[in-house]
């Protein structure tokens, strides 16, 4: 049974273009987050984010410029969390002259088996929605009410 | 906190060694019997899961046992949702400082 996926949001006072730009220019994605990046936002390019020195390794699965973004995430040298594994998915909406910004962490790992020695992971998976300005809604699996019309479909 | 649990757990040696003393509560010779690396840089993994609060050393008779810190792992349980979180505050940071810095006519 996969993890609960983690959900967080905010509002940014520029357009989608621009927000866009942050998670695809390796010198404005280290602007908030990471030290390194290698950034190839094309389908199936690289995806690699260095933050304090944990090597983050994925792929632009999906883009849909400057609306959404897939990616998949995991850690290089991770048995739990190998590059890859889970996926997170950008979403930016045009919202009051700025852009909402949504994203969802999803396909975590459940805990390991009770009583395995690995079972911290459980601990790390199990996550709470605790994020702050956004409320995830009752059912973290639906698409979830947003300030603005939400572009969500189901694949 | 977060960060430092982050870094800490990017390593997966420091992850072995933190399923170990999850086990039980083990001196550092017991920690380095389990590896092949010098019991040198198993204390320095050790100050790196202490600085993060993911371990703990407690004195138990001559010898310094490591164990795990519960309160470090209840807080690794939030790690993502609070990474996340924090990480949109940032960008919202930079966009709009960049945003301020560069004025509406330069995109770049």
């Amino acid at each position: 049974m996969p993890a609960e996926p983690v959900t967080a949001c905010v509002h940014i006072d520029a357009p989608p273009e621009r927000v866009y730009e942050y998670f695809t220019r390796p010198e404005a994605i280290v602007s908030w987050m990471g030290e390194y990046a290698l950034l190839e936002p094309e389908p199936g390019g690289r995806f690699v984010l260095d933050i304090q020195g944990a090597p983050v390794r994925g792929r632009f699965l999906e883009l849909d410029p400057p609306y959404r973004l897939l990616i998949s995430w995991g850690y290089a040298g991770s048995d739990h969390l190998p590059p890859g594994a889970s996926v997170v998915e950008i979403r930016l909406t045009a919202d009051r002259g700025g852009t909402y910004v949504e994203l969802h962490h999803r396909d975590l790992p459940a805990g390991e088996r009770p009583g395995h020695a690995t079972g911290w992971i459980h601990y790390l998976a199990r996550l709470s929605f605790a994020g702050a300005g956004c409320d995830p809604g009752p059912d973290p699996g639906m698409p979830q009410a947003s300030p603005a019309e939400d572009r969500l479909s189901s694949p | 906190m977060s960060e430092a649990a982050f870094h800490a757990l990017a390593d997966p040696r420091r992850r072995a060694i933190l399923r170990l003393v999850r086990d039980r509560p083990r001196s550092v010779n017991e920690i380095a019997e389990q590896f092949d690396i010098t019991q040198q840089a198993i204390s320095l993994h050790l100050k790196v899961l202490r600085d993060a609060g993911l371990v703990a050393v407690r004195p138990r008779g001559q010898r310094r046992l490591y164990e795990v810190r519960p309160e470090g792992l209840a807080s690794l349980r939030d790690f993502l949702a609070e990474f996340w979180p924090d990480h949109l505050q940032r960008l919202k940071h930079a966009v709009e400082s960049a945003d301020q810095a560069a004025g509406p006519d330069d995109a770049s």
